[in-house]
């Protein structure tokens, strides 16, 4: 039933808001990079290639964003699946230990982060005062800093999907195991795991395409090693004051999150065709 | 007949080695989980017993309480200025991102139009774009326009931020109404603003509730946007944070952080008990 068509007039003022406030600034990005004073070239591009700083940090990017989403994966999927065995009452009360982080700002986070893993930090009293002696481990400013605070950002993300994808699992599937005999490990490897590879999925992609665009975990609790793409952006535009190399970073930026968008939506797609016959519910 | 006794008891003996397997295995998963949540609720609750030490410590837990951080905080101009600012930008967001935000998934939820797909897009973009280069875009532009520094610049720049979560949250709202009351109330000669007014928006209620509540902690907590287009007089408190985390790691950034984490709680709690069942917002 479809009442008066005017679903355009609906739409209308949130469309003209992301046209003004979204997409003429990246309009702007996108043709500073490419202005100079001579003209139209392509130099900041070559310049960027050019440069040591930004290959690196590229390449860091994409490492630091694969291995926080992995490090997620791994500490999240524990949790969804307990959570998945509790009764609905149950789950909503420890849904809520999943759901306080994720409402918290990032900054608290990092805050936290930076007073237990300093060098002085609550973990370095704690064994200090364990084992009797001055111990200061190196934990702030480091790729270690920068995962434990990306990691605890992004469990929350990996916990709903795959959360979704254990309730999804026919119950009896569990029972036929167990009525034949399978013993628990078996019922995970053969069971649990092979079903839940859509929320799996699911979640490594999102956290990865979030992950590339992180900037106050890494500029908070890394070091200039740990940099990553978005940092190079706001160093070029506040630190040098090149806008035209700070816009070609941020289309490199922009163009590397939307392939790796469109790359695991493509994916996920081909999977769930893939899946179809199996009849495994969405 | 000797045989069945004998099969029962085999099948006995099997059952309790699964069942002890079982239990050990639960076990494990039951220790595994409880890790992990320590892991993330710890350092979004450690920060409220750090805020009652004195300035001069910090240890866990603290010596002798006081309230001494927050003296400082609330007798500091600063830091009281970039919460009522704060407040101010992420009030206006939340309510302009309302007005937009509601109709838009009124419309994307109820009507098939066409360049709907393309609406969708572009309303949804802003969660794919990363924050930096919009920001990076918005003080390019905003410095043509004079905009750069202004509260008004913010709060639109905030609006776009959180419409897409505004959207999704209302537009579930939608998709669970029936449309047959709609039509009803117009076969009963109701005009096209009282359908709007008497039946659609009071079933919308709780989602356009807690879609404000959304958009208001996310305007509230944004520092990216705000870190690049904001000026030392429109400074919001997630900037001020970031700045002082940075240089100098002021004692006091232990109370906000308190603060913060106390209405993520709350706002935490209120959203599931208006929400209940989709607990889980997609941000």
């Amino acid at each position: 039933m479809k009442l008066r068509n005017d679903g355009i007039l609906w739409t209308g003022p949130a469309t003209v808001l992301m046209l003004l406030v979204l997409f003429v600034p990246l309009a702007f990005v996108v043709v500073t990079s490419v202005w100079t004073p001579a003209g139209l070239s392509l130099a900041a591009y070559q310049r960027l290639f050019g440069s040591a700083l930004f290959l690196k940090t590229f390449w860091s990017t994409f490492e630091v964003s694969i291995s926080a989403s992995l490090v997620s994966l791994l500490l999240g999927y524990p949790i969804a699946m307990h959570l998945a065995r509790q009764t609905p009452r149950m789950r909503s009360i420890y849904m809520v230990i999943v759901l306080v982080p994720f409402w918290t700002s990032v900054l608290v986070k990092t805050y936290a982060f930076l007073v237990l893993f300093g060098r002085n930090g609550l973990i370095n009293q704690a064994l200090s005062a364990i084992f009797q002696m001055n111990i200061e481990v190196p934990m702030l400013f480091n790729r270690f800093a920068v995962l434990a605070g990306m990691t605890n950002y992004l469990i929350p993300f990996v916990v709903f999907p795959v959360l979704a994808s254990l309730l999804a699992i026919d119950r009896s599937l569990y029972m036929a195991a167990e009525v034949s005999g399978a013993k628990p490990a078996r019922i995970f490897f053969r069971i649990t795991l092979p079903l839940s590879v859509p929320g799996v999925l699911a979640g490594a992609f999102s956290t990865t395409v979030m992950s590339l665009g992180f900037f106050v975990i890494p500029a908070l609790l890394g070091s200039r090693k740990e940099a990553m793409m978005s940092n190079l952006v706001d160093f070029y535009t506040r630190e040098v004051l090149d806008w035209n190399m700070a816009s070609a970073i941020a289309v490199m930026l922009l163009g590397t999150v939307t392939l790796a968008a469109l790359g695991s939506d493509l994916f996920m797609k081909r999977e769930s065709r893939s899946r179809t016959p199996k009849a495994v519910p969405a | 007949m000797t045989q069945v006794p004998k099969c029962t008891h085999s099948q006995k003996a099997r059952g309790i080695i699964i069942d002890r397997l079982a239990r050990r295995y639960a076990g494990l998963r039951n220790a595994m989980a409880f890790v992990v949540y320590a892991f993330t609720l710890l350092p979004t609750l450690i920060v409220i017993p750090i805020s009652f030490g004195g300035a001069g410590e910090m240890s866990f837990p603290p010596s002798n309480w006081t309230l001494e951080l927050y003296e400082q905080l609330f007798s500091s101009s600063a830091w009281v200025s970039s919460i009522l600012q704060s407040t101010k930008v992420s009030c206006l967001a939340t309510l302009l991102a309302i007005l937009i935000a509601v109709p838009a998934a009124y419309g994307l939820g109820r009507f098939d139009f066409p360049g709907k797909r393309l609406v969708l897009f572009l309303v949804m973009s802003p969660m794919v774009v990363p924050v930096v280069v919009t920001s990076l875009g918005l003080y390019l532009y905003f410095s043509r326009l004079h905009l750069v520094g202004t509260t008004i610049g913010l709060v639109l720049s905030h609006v776009a931020y959180v419409t897409p979560f505004v959207v999704i949250t209302v537009m579930a709202g939608v998709n669970k109404l029936d449309p047959a009351l709609e039509l009803a109330a117009s076969i009963m000669g109701a005009k096209r603003l009282a359908v709007l007014l008497k039946v659609v928006l009071p079933q919308l209620r709780p989602s356009i509730i807690a879609g404000a509540l959304f958009a208001f902690l996310m305007s509230f907590d944004e520092v990216v946007i705000a870190w690049f287009i904001t000026s030392p007089e429109t400074t919001t408190l997630p900037v001020k944070m970031y700045t002082s985390v940075q240089w100098e790691i002021s004692p006091i950034i232990a109370a906000v952080s308190a603060l913060l984490t106390m209405l993520s709680i709350v706002f935490c709690c209120l959203s599931i008990f208006l929400l209940p069942g989709t607990a889980e917002p997609s941000r």
